[in-house]
């Protein structure tokens, strides 16, 4: 692989005051490279630090110590070539299905009819062409992530930063939404966008990644490749090496598993 | 029959109910203010005589003469005398809301736009806050006398204290992750403002609204009690005066109705905006 190096984290360390007055470490030490098209879940027990480290990379937090960089700059503030999806919903209420995915495409200066083609485009690849007029209220849960996914694509940003994103929905939602998301990111003759995916369900991360890290007390306790064939399925899952990358995921998470470990 | 419908006709009835409960106090409870002017006035004095009073303060103009002038009372006389009192007091109101209204939004957005507007805004503000309205009375009397502009001025002020307290809070409450998910978008300090803060707060300043508005007619009337030469306060006063109860008591009914109007008037404005907000946030 000749791909280009896409996100630097160098030492990147993140401390938090708590109100109590004690300091929490919760990204430490970080030190971490993605090349250009990866798609890298982030995995690790709750309060591991994740969110913090994804929001480092989007520009809305700043590091204690340590730099991010971006295509060769450091990262200052958020900035169009980075898109992010959150675990709450965050379409905005007010505003139509259709304007909410152009909604960056307009704040960066896109005329009306480019913009409208865009976005028209991005929401028929999620399925939700029928409701392009429709006010967010009345769409389900799983339409709204779909909304939030077409936004941040139709924003054409290179990057693209998920929050556990389908934390709170249904199995099969969940699963629909695995397959439209991988669709987007691997569209034939499109170049693919580089990835980081926050989880900590390991079957999704499995289903999803071209590389797991595993993140523990604010540090990388382990990075791994997983070479399964896409698309992926239950089948292609099934495999030797994949479910003894499980057993050592589950067991990173803390959680006894029985059967072999690798 | 629909749930509407009978809502409509329940509503009907309590205000029939109530007007023929009048009448028939008006009728038991005979006593008399002065002579010739009962306490409780029955409809047919206040839709006949009372209303025709009202000519009184008819101050003249479109070839209608004035009562003082020797002419005799006119419905004429008395519909325009009351439109034009009324006039005024939907000018001073209208001033006031706008003034008060747009200073108090304004200098509540200033808090959260920038360290720098904040810093500039936020002493000089708290510190009006903390003034009683009521307070400021004889200071407004001082400083503009009996004038429209002080009348406005006064309403103006207690309006933009309500309007500002409400929309620095509504700021405070907007989820953070609409502000976040917007700066991702790469959306300018003022787009944020334009695009996410305005319709984020607005359920929050529906409440503020109608809050300020039952202060904004208070505050013009009570203005207008204190050396007015025009306005419904004026009418009230001047009739109070002479003991006119009837008087008082019609001019307050047609305010029951001109303030009732400029509530629904309100609610039907911000229904329009918030059509894209849950039902519970609408009503
Ligand atoms: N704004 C903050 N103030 C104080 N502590 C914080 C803040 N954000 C995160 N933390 C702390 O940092 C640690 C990591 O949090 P987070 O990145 O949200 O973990 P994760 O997303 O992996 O569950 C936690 O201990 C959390 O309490
Ligand atoms: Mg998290």
């Amino acid at each position: 692989m000749t791909s280009q190096r896409m996100i630097e984290f160098v030492h990147v360390r993140r401390e938090y005051r708590r109100a109590d007055g004690a300091h929490v470490t919760a990204v430490d030490d970080v030190s971490l490279i993605v090349p250009e098209g990866e798609f890298v879940c982030l995995i690790g027990p709750s309060g591991c630090g994740k969110s913090t480290l994804l929001q480092l990379l989007a520009g809305l937090d700043a590091p204690t110590s340590g730099s991010i960089v971006l295509k060769a700059k450091e990262i200052e503030g958020p900035g169009p070539e980075r898109g992010m999806v959150f675990q709450r919903d965050s379409v905005f209420p007010w505003m139509r299905v259709i304007d909410n995915v152009e909604y960056g495409l307009k704040c960066r200066g896109v005329r009306a009819p480019e913009r409208r083609r865009i976005a028209r485009d991005y929401l028929a690849r999620v399925g939700l062409t029928h409701v392009e007029g429709a006010w967010p209220r009345e769409l389900s849960g799983g339409m709204l992530k779909r909304v939030a996914i077409a936004a941040v694509f139709a924003n054409g940003g290179e990057v693209l930063l998920l929050d556990e994103p389908f934390g709170a929905l249904d199995y099969v939602t969940r699963r629909q939404l695995h397959d439209v998301l991988l669709a987007l990111w691997d569209t034939p003759g499109a170049t693919r966008r580089t990835v980081l995916f926050v989880t900590h369900d390991v079957d999704e991360a499995l289903t999803l990644a071209d590389r797991i890290v595993v993140m523990h007390s604010g540090r990388i306790a382990d990075d791994i490749p997983i070479a399964a064939m896409r698309p992926r399925n239950d089948d292609t899952l099934a495999t030797p090496e994949i479910i003894a990358i499980k057993h050592k995921l589950l067991a990173h998470l803390g959680l006894q598993t029985k059967g072999a470990h690798a | 029959m629909s749930a509407a419908a009978k809502e409509r006709l329940v509503s009907l009835a309590v205000f029939a109910a109530l007007a023929g409960l009048w009448q028939i106090m008006s009728r038991v409870y005979v006593v008399e203010a002065q002579p010739g002017e009962p306490m409780i006035p029955g409809w047919q004095i206040l839709f006949t005589r009372t209303f025709l009073s009202l000519a009184d303060y008819w101050g003249g103009g479109f070839g209608v003469p004035t009562v003082a002038d020797g002419a005799a009372r006119t419905y004429l006389a008395a519909t325009l005398s009351l439109l034009s009192h009324l006039a005024f007091t939907l000018a001073r109101l209208c001033v006031a809301l706008a003034l008060g209204g747009g200073a108090g939004f304004a200098l509540g957005l200033a808090v959260s736009w920038s360290r720098f507007t904040r810093a500039l805004v936020e002493w000089p503000v708290h510190f009006l806050r903390a003034l009683p309205l009521l307070a400021m009375v004889p200071l407004f009397q001082l400083w503009f006398g009996a004038t429209f502009l002080g009348q406005s001025l006064f309403a103006a002020y207690g309006i933009g204290v309500i309007v500002f307290a409400a929309t620095v809070n509504a700021v405070r409450n907007v989820p953070q992750i609409y502000i976040d998910n917007a700066r991702l978008f790469g959306a300018s300090r003022f787009a944020l403002y334009r695009d996410v803060i305005l319709p984020a707060i607005l359920p929050a300043m529906r409440s503020a609204a109608l809050l300020c508005l039952a202060a904004g007619w208070s505050a013009v009337l009570g203005a207008e009690y204190l050396g007015a030469q025009t306005g419904l306060g004026y009418v009230i006063v001047y009739a109070q005066q002479f003991a006119y109860l009837d008087r008082m008591f019609l001019v307050a009914l047609v305010l029951i109705v001109c303030t009732s109007a400029s509530f629904r008037l309100a609610q039907t404005l911000f229904a329009r905006w918030l059509v894209w907000a849950p039902p519970s946030m609408r009503a």
